[in-house]
């Protein structure tokens, strides 16, 4: 069955929701397009559409599956109308079914955005005034010259620099990346640029350094971009964080970069995902991929990454900023070459290797160690000229100065058994660490699988947001000394996000306390008790 | 007295108040200066934790400080 179809007849609405009915889904959300009586001040008293079939069925297809894919739901479908319309008629018609309210709104949202910029239909409208316009619907908002139909829709506005008429010029079929600028160089040619479109690249984490990574690996031509963040848009990202806009607050990180990727450069391959590497994935992750850039503000990450490189020979780019500087280290993940360990071989503890948002960071700094970053990738890539010597980069942008510090391998890893050794003995180690992480959807399940509940969150934030479910208290930074206090039976934590109780959890696993665990995502990603689907109630493993 | 040249990254700025300093020092070895520097400006992190390199090369906490001598303390950073 096609999820997308034109109709030019009017649509049988009973039908098509109850096609999307399925016992998994909580959520139903719909959206109709109707046909109102002015555009651009000027009364309407009707509107033909007309459509390029071919191409708008496979372009409404490719943007259901995107959808589905992209916000996890588990049915979608839409209709558009072409003929002719009076005021009030249906001409758009989109459905989702999802198991919570959340995806089921973001993907409808999506759909109709998307059917907006990407589809070839146009409008002529009938105004009042006994006079028509042919207006090219992904410009609806601001069309108001006259236009053929027949006329390339998108190249009257090909001028304009908004993505979304770029992805309307792909969606024709008309876009093929120029990529002469780099091609020209002696140390690229047509061979290099071969290199480009066959290589895979995955980008962990897409925020400050992320950002140049992805936007200049996908002008670049790599055939293959994969992206791994989980985190929402916030507005304090917004400084350094050149993918997104005020627009997109509160929306997944990878699914913004996916579609502005896409609208770069529609010959690129994005595959976006919001869950997070961990021990028990990384290994299978990163031997999907040639090479692989870290570009998160976690040093847990960074030294997953570093382990995950050194086991499957994937080199690696990794860089970090704090305040005004940074540092960038590529690990080539070839015997005999030092690997984040060497340096620090152990993962400082939490709060000592400081964060954007408790130490601050002048916007551009990250900019600049991730442009630094897309350059190393593409030296790699094409197998350019670079330093033979193994090194860590130190940027200092209050002075403007970069030092090059050359790694001396054998008086790292080295000497605790070689990079491969202990990154397996790390490996190993964060798996059982994992075994701390659990995923509840509400408390009430925690205490039916047998959990009583700790709340370790400070009493000030216990006043502004209580737990709907019994609980003992003990702030996080005494509970290692007030063990005696604790109920007897399986532990579980409860912080504000669950970094405070997973640490706990952890160091108090190290001091013996066997039955005890943490909430994954802490009281932040519980969900509120009415909003429930039957279906994810029952609490599982972390992933 | 040894004279050196202090350079001081990330934290250790913030904690130090300036990117470096000339420096005379009775400290023997580098550890010892570190301590010594971490008393005068409450460095919060250890010897441990971090990286050491004199005269831009990677270097062992126990090498012997010389007069001229470039030391760059390095924590590891986090921030993306």
């Amino acid at each position: 069955m096609n999820r997308f179809d034109l109709s030019a007849a009017p649509v049988d609405l009973l039908r098509l929701r109850e096609a999307l009915q399925h016992p998994g889904s909580g959520g139903f959300c719909s959206f109709e397009g109707r046909v109102r009586n002015s555009n651009e001040g000027r009364e309407v008293g009707g509107l033909e559409y007309e459509a390029y079939a071919e191409l708008a069925l496979a372009e409404g297809e490719r943007i259901l599956a995107e959808a589905i894919a992209r916000h996890g739901v588990l049915a979608a479908r839409c209709v558009h109308r072409t003929g002719a319309l009076g005021i009030g008629d249906l001409a758009v018609w989109i459905g989702v079914s999802a198991a919570h309210r959340d995806e089921a709104f973001r993907a409808c949202r999506y759909i109709i955005d998307e059917i907006k910029h990407r589809l070839p239909i146009w409008k002529k409208e009938h105004y009042l005034t006994g006079d028509t316009a042919w207006v090219a619907c992904s410009h609806t908002e601001r069309a108001h010259e006259h236009e053929s139909p027949h006329a390339h829709p998108a190249a009257h506005h090909a001028r304009h620099e908004h993505h979304d008429h770029a992805l309307t010029d792909a969606a024709l079929g008309a876009f093929t990346p120029d990529y002469s600028r780099q091609t020209r160089l002696r140390g690229v040619g047509a061979a290099g640029q071969a290199k480009l479109a066959a290589a895979r690249v995955l980008v962990i984490g897409a925020g400050g350094l992320g950002c140049p990574v992805l936007s200049y690996l996908a002008g670049a031509g790599v055939g293959t971009l994969g992206i791994v963040d989980g985190d929402l848009l916030d507005a304090s990202n917004l400084h350094r964080q050149t993918l997104y806009d005020a627009r997109d607050i509160g929306q997944r990180k990878v699914d913004l970069a996916a579609r502005r990727l896409a609208a770069l450069n529609p010959a690129v391959r994005v595959h976006a995902s919001p869950e997070p590497l961990h021990a028990g994935n990384v290994r299978e992750v990163f031997a999907q991929y040639d090479l692989v850039v870290e570009c998160t503000d976690d040093m847990r990450s960074r030294y997953l990454a570093s382990d995950a490189a050194v086991l499957t020979g994937t080199p690696l780019i990794l860089a970090s900023v704090y305040q005004y500087e940074g540092q960038l280290q590529v690990v080539g993940a070839r015997p005999g070459e030092p690997c984040l360990r060497c340096l620090w071989p152990d993962e400082p503890a939490p709060g000592a290797a400081g964060s954007c948002a408790q130490s601050g960071v002048l916007g551009p700094v990250p900019g600049v160690l991730g442009t630094l970053q897309a350059v190393e990738a593409l030296k790699i890539l094409l197998d350019l000229p670079r330093p033979v010597e193994p090194a860590l980069l130190l940027v200092d942008l209050l002075e403007v100065g970069i030092q090059r510090l050359p790694i001396d391998a054998s008086r790292g890893c080295v000497r605790h058994g070689g990079c491969v050794a202990v990154a397996q003995h790390a490996l190993a180690q964060a798996q059982r660490d994992r075994e701390v992480d659990v995923v509840f959807a509400c408390l009430h399940d925690a205490i039916a699988a047998g959990y009583r509940l700790v709340d370790v969150r400070e009493p000030d934030e216990i006043a502004a947001q209580p737990l709907d479910a019994p609980s003992c208290r003990v702030p996080s930074a005494q509970l290692a000394a007030r063990t005696a206090e604790l109920p007897p039976g399986r532990l579980l934590l409860v912080c504000a996000s669950g970094r405070r109780s997973a640490q706990v959890a952890r160091a108090l696993r190290g001091q013996g306390v066997r039955d005890i665990y943490s909430l994954t995502g802490g009281v932040l990603a519980l969900r509120p008790s009415h909003d429930r689907a039957p279906a994810t109630t029952g609490g599982r493993s972390a992933p | 007295m040894t004279m050196v040249k202090l350079q001081y990254y990330a934290q250790l700025r913030e904690q130090a108040g300036a990117g470096g300093e000339q420096w005379s020092t009775a400290a023997a070895t580098l550890r010892e200066l570190y301590e010594e520097l971490r008393a005068r400006h409450g460095f919060s992190l250890p010897s441990d934790a971090l990286k050491v390199a004199v005269n831009a090369q990677f270097s062992d906490w126990d090498r012997a400080l010389h007069e001229g001598d470039t030391v760059v303390f390095i924590p590891p950073v986090a921030g993306g």
